[in-house]
């Protein structure tokens, strides 16, 4: 019985063994037999302390009955460095970007807001079938890129697309995969906003959003976590820069919950006159918007005025129009593109109905919009 | 009525009558994003419709819970294409309950309703049929209504059913045409396939939009080939009704099935397979499946995607020449 503890004291076993499982391992040939991958407290077993002993725990004994609120998690407080008029509270908080660098995010979230204005309008007029635009959130996109390497590799939800923008994707991809047509890197197989660009190291949005979401909040993970107002550039920028910093040195996750509010619908099926009231929508509009905050901090620094946002506004929009109408007029990938990438190989039997199509289209070619398509 | 209404009024018909009836999902409070839960909240009360996280694992999981205890749970999951998180509470919990126990529990109380099949511009994750997958799963019942007055009857059928339902509704077909469709309940009994046109030289079998598409074919095979098609839609994917099907094949002599889905593993594959085993002497033509193609469904292809009449039409001519 001595034996098998200290055997199990040198083994480090704490799987939560018996007594009488340990004491068949008398002999250290039998190493092997039980060995697990220590978890990050090590505890060596022992009966002797009046402590948990359940392996993995490291908690204490109580003797108080008291249920944990979850309120307690609700009560974490929000990290910002910017005031709602886009002043800084704490200077020592200012991450003192460089102009270029702090226009670079407002044109990226206003090119953005243009973009998205012109193409929910070119849903409703029925030239591409669906659309979500990124009214409120742009903060949370630009924030967040601006602190990242171009080269960290980001899984983006659909309404993200500010990474890119802030990521140089050009304004021709947006449009190309919003129309689907011969330039999309999608190849035309998925609904608008769904893009994705190797290069940039955004990987190709998807629409499911359960499979997406953390399930619980970092701290029921035993995740370092942080609450930052997204709708501060700055806060979202420090917050990401540092988690970042952190992630690499330390080798371990970090959840940045950055607070802030979707302005606009869902997406262009929606509604959300349904369920929300207008007064709060535009709350967030009037009061609290990651663009006017930014605007407001770039105007008390000199580094902007009426003068250049009116010039700003009229050339970002001459840019998205003319994108857009490109876009338009471009035709449709080839349908030979419905078959590949499947698998990286085409499997005989798919390349048998690829040819069954082709063999369909030369009889019945007339009622299928090919006109539209890459030949 | 139209098709999201007819839903609208079978769940308006079971809140009423049974007490213990409560319907949820994502976004169902408000009516719904296709409208089929307006209205509902406001007459029976927020402890009866009512909204879950977004979490379908967690939407079916609790339908499953508040199954067992003997109350009438309706959810709702969003998009068939948003199914498959619930996939194991369906296949290893719902569907097992009953025998798994030995019939001393089951959840046989619990429907779960979803949208289903190709819209127009759907793209992978708005278009989906996902019904083959579950076809596979012993111990739930399958449906897909092609109508308004069908679909009403069915998901009634559905809901009083003593085992878990799946019930896709075409989402394509929610405000498409209107029926004259009853206000009190009626019900469709389920596993029973329906002939909606007789005929003798060939059956065509679908179900949900599809059966629309066949119907449209069995005229143009009167009219450019003087055929006459026998339609059926098969109305309960499983349990399916194979003496209806067999009972039309040993007639004919010629078998066309068709659906959205991948042709690979898709539920025509398993008629077929049925059929050619019942009717083998029967039969003057291999059987065909007009099926999509084996891959995503497709956003800006989908017009090439889809098995339309043309393609069923083709398919139908060639069985004939066989």
């Amino acid at each position: 019985m001595a034996v098998a503890i200290a055997a199990a004291r040198v083994w480090r076993l704490n799987r939560g063994l018996s007594q009488a499982a340990l004491l068949l391992l008398r002999q250290p040939g039998a190493r092997g037999l039980a060995r697990s991958h220590p978890p990050r407290q090590q505890q060596q077993f022992s009966s002797l302390d009046d402590k948990p002993q359940f392996p993995g725990a490291s908690a204490e004994f109580i003797d108080k009955l008291e249920f944990i609120q979850p309120n307690v998690i609700s009560g974490i407080p929000i990290y910002r460095v910017m005031d709602r008029q886009g002043q800084i509270i704490n200077p020592s908080e200012d991450p003192h970007l460089p102009k270029e660098k702090v226009l670079k995010l407002y044109k990226s979230m206003t090119l953005l807001n243009t973009m998205d204005r012109i193409l929910y309008e070119s849903q409703r007029q029925g030239r591409i079938s669906f659309y979500m635009t990124n009214y409120g959130e742009e903060g949370t996109h630009v924030g967040s890129a601006a602190a990242l390497d171009n080269t960290d590799l980001v899984f983006g939800q659909y309404r993200e697309a500010g990474v890119l923008m802030y990521r140089d994707y050009p304004l021709e991809l947006f449009m190309a995969q919003c129309y689907g047509n011969i330039s999309d890197l999608g190849k035309g197989r998925q609904m608008p906003v769904h893009y994705g660009c190797k290069e940039r190291h955004f990987v190709t949005i998807s629409s499911p959003l359960a499979t997406q979401i953390p399930q619980a909040r970092g701290p029921g993970y035993g995740i370092m976590s942080i609450r930052v107002d997204g709708n501060d550039v700055f806060a979202v920028y420090n917050a990401t820069k540092e988690a970042r910093r952190r992630a690499v040195a330390e080798n371990q996750p970090f959840l940045i919950e950055a607070m802030t509010y979707r302005i606009g619908h869902h997406s262009t099926s929606d509604d959300s006159s349904a369920y929300r009231s207008v007064d709060e929508v535009n709350y967030w509009d009037k009061q609290d918007h990651p663009i006017s905050r930014l605007r407001h901090y770039l105007l008390s620094q000199g580094w902007w005025d009426e003068e250049q946002e009116k010039a700003w506004r009229k050339q970002s929009r001459r840019k998205v129009m003319e994108a857009f109408e490109q876009a338009e007029r471009k035709p449709k990938p080839n349908p030979n593109l419905l078959f590949s990438d499947v698998y990286q190989e085409m499997p005989a039997q798919l390349r048998k109905q690829q040819e069954s199509l082709a063999r369909h289209l030369q009889t019945y070619g007339e009622h299928y919009p090919l006109d539209h398509f890459d030949k | 009525m139209n098709l999201f209404q007819s839903v609208t009024s079978a769940l308006d018909n079971s809140l009423a009558k049974d007490p213990t009836a409560v319907i949820f999902g994502e976004d169902v409070a408000f009516g719904g994003v296709f409208r089929c839960t307006v209205g509902l909240r406001d007459k029976y009360g927020k402890d009866r419709v009512f909204n879950t996280p977004l979490c379908e694992q967690g939407i079916v999981g609790f339908g499953i819970g508040i199954a067992v205890t003997g109350a009438t749970a309706i959810a709702e999951i969003q998009f068939a294409d948003y199914i498959f998180p619930a996939f194991d509470q369906i296949v290893n919990e719902a569907a097992k309950y009953r025998y798994r126990s030995g019939d001393l529990f089951n959840c046989g109380s619990l429907t779960i309703r979803s949208p289903w099949g190709c819209v127009g511009h759907g793209a992978l994750y708005h278009s989906q049929s996902p019904e083959a997958f579950f076809a596979h799963c012993p111990g739930i019942k399958v449906v897909i209504p092609r109508s308004p007055f069908q679909a009403k009857g069915l998901l009634l059928s559905c809901i009083e059913d003593k085992n878990p339902c799946i019930f896709f509704e075409p989402k394509i077909l929610y405000r498409a045409a209107a029926e004259e469709v009853p206000i009190e309940p009626y019900n469709i009994p389920l596993s029973q396939a329906e002939v909606i046109q007789e005929g003798s030289d060939v059956t065509l079998v679908a179900w949900g939009t599809q059966v629309h598409v066949i119907r449209e074919v069995a005229s143009m095979a009167k009219e450019k080939l003087g055929v006459s098609c026998e339609v059926i839609d098969l109305r309960t994917i499983i349990p399916w009704d194979v003496d209806t099907i067999c009972k039309s094949v040993i007639k004919t002599g010629r078998l066309l099935i068709s659906h959205e889905a991948p042709l690979t593993g898709g539920f025509a594959s398993e008629i077929s397979s049925t059929v050619q085993e019942e009717c083998f002497l029967n039969l003057e033509a291999p059987i065909s499946r007009v099926c999509g193609y084996d891959t995503p469904f497709p956003h800006i292809f989908e017009p090439f995607y889809i098995p339309d009449k043309w393609k069923c039409y083709d398919a139908l001519r060639k069985m004939i020449n066989y």
